[in-house]
């Protein structure tokens, strides 16, 4: 029986959409998938959430450190300073100018480059008097304190802080 | 009247056309018809809570970010970053924001010009991230299926698919997105999966002193961001755009953008 002309091109069309759901299969690698939600939101590769999730931890603050400088994180820990983590002010942005005399990268797989920033810089971040800045602490344990906050212009401008203040115990020397 | 060419060429297109729609459709995959139909609500949901009383504008939060998550130090471009508003007694209101507050504030001097105390009404700090959104524009414009919304909502990237268009960077009502230089994809906050995901808090909080910043599933009823969620007056940025932000602020003020 001789074929309607009109099936020929519907053959090709439906020949055309195989073709694209076979090509898709080998195309999108089979990880890629839509998990949950909806779909124009949630198609992607699964295997890539594990990609985030095994990224290095690099910022560990005083539990860290506390394991070889226990005096140090005891001694911050009952000051002022205690939410001040040891990575604010001893992580380097730039190239370390006192490197840690234990291979941290080796020994501890700590990822960060170790030195002191002792910059009258880095303490006006918290202590330079500008307007409407909190003036009280709530966060330390000994409950609401004073917020010491300094004019830089006119307390000993030009030196650092640390010729006179003790960070660790947030006192005098 | 419709020649052949022309029918077969009109079906063609059709197909061609229909090939988005069909390629978007898992339609052979039980679980994803499944996923369908399950509802967000029962599974654990990450959300932030930020509370901008408390903020000195440090920075500390955004020098943390950038060593933790990689993010070249010196380049303009930031996952988390602080803005400072200040409004003047002449009703202007200032906002700046110096190297996405990385090296914190120090003085009072906004784009370089000294602003005095007695022309000031009001001042604080807002630090911002991604908002990880229960409805991203980010993700759905995406066309390369590289932006992607985890099942504990935390919007991440995929830089192995990234083709780098930038179309989710312009599409963030939030400017929560930027190129970063040395993956060359798009980046933004991950609300630090990598620690989140082993009970560790984010970079950006372990490093904040004031207590500013908190992170913990919203339908948890022992976490501390629910407790606040649900009990304080808290504010998200933008909600006509309808992506649901779950970055929640305390104390956000009518002049904030
Ligand atoms: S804040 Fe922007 S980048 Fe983050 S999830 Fe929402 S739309 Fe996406
Ligand atoms: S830049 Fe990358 S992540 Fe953003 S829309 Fe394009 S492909 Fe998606």
């Amino acid at each position: 029986m001789k074929m309607s002309h009109a099936w020929r091109p519907v053959i090709l069309i439906v020949g055309a959409v195989v073709f694209l759901l076979i090509f898709r299969t080998i195309y999108v690698p089979g990880d890629f998938t839509a998990k949950s939600g909806d779909y124009k939101y949630q198609w992607h590769s699964l295997k890539n959430e594990k990609y985030w999730t095994d990224y290095p931890v690099k910022y560990m603050g005083q539990e860290f450190c506390g394991q070889c400088h226990s005096d140090k994180v005891e001694k911050i820990k009952a000051s002022g300073h205690q939410k001040v983590q040891c990575e604010d002010c001893h992580v380097m942005t730039s190239k370390p100018d006192k490197k840690h005399p234990v291979d941290l990268k080796e020994d501890f797989k700590y990822l960060l480059e170790i030195g002191v920033d002792s910059s009258r810089e880095l303490c006006k971040r918290c202590h330079a008097k500008l307007p409407f800045r909190p003036a009280e602490y709530s966060e330390s344990s000994k409950g609401t304190i004073k917020f010491n906050m300094i004019d830089p212009k006119t307390h000993n401008a030009g030196i650092e802080c640390v010729t006179c203040h003790d960070v660790h115990t947030a006192g005098f020397k | 009247m419709v020649t052949r060419r022309d029918f077969i060429k009109a079906g063609l297109l059709t197909v061609a056309g229909m090939a988005i729609p069909i390629s978007a459709l898992e339609m052979f995959k039980p679980e994803a018809m499944a996923s369908l139909v399950r509802s967000f609500s029962e599974k654990k949901r990450w959300a932030f809570v930020v509370d901008t009383t408390k903020c000195v504008g440090c920075g500390m939060c955004a020098k943390a970010c950038k060593l933790e998550n990689e993010i070249p130090f010196e380049a303009e471009v930031q996952r988390t970053w602080v803005e400072r508003y200040i409004q003047l007694k002449d009703g202007d209101v200032i906002i700046d924001s110096p190297k996405g507050a990385r090296e914190g504030f120090t003085s009072n001097d906004p784009y370089g010009h000294e602003v005095k105390d007695e022309e000031i009404t009001k001042q604080f700090y807002v630090p911002k991230l991604c908002n990880q959104c229960e409805k991203p524009s980010c993700v759905q414009v995406c066309p390369a299926g590289a932006t992607y919304k985890t099942e504990d909502g935390v919007s991440l990237v995929d830089r192995s698919w990234c083709i780098g268009c930038g179309y989710c960077i312009t599409n963030c009502p939030y400017f929560a997105r930027f190129f970063n230089p040395v993956t060359n994809t798009a980046d933004k906050c991950t609300f630090c999966y990598h620690r989140i995901t082993k009970g560790k808090q984010t970079a950006c909080i372990d490093a904040c002193a004031f207590g500013v910043r908190k992170i913990g599933y919203i339908n948890d009823p022992n976490s501390e961001v629910f407790k606040i969620i649900s009990s304080k007056r808290v504010a998200v940025l933008k909600p006509e755009y309808g992506n649901e932000p779950h970055v929640f602020y305390l104390g956000l003020d009518q002049i904030v953008r």
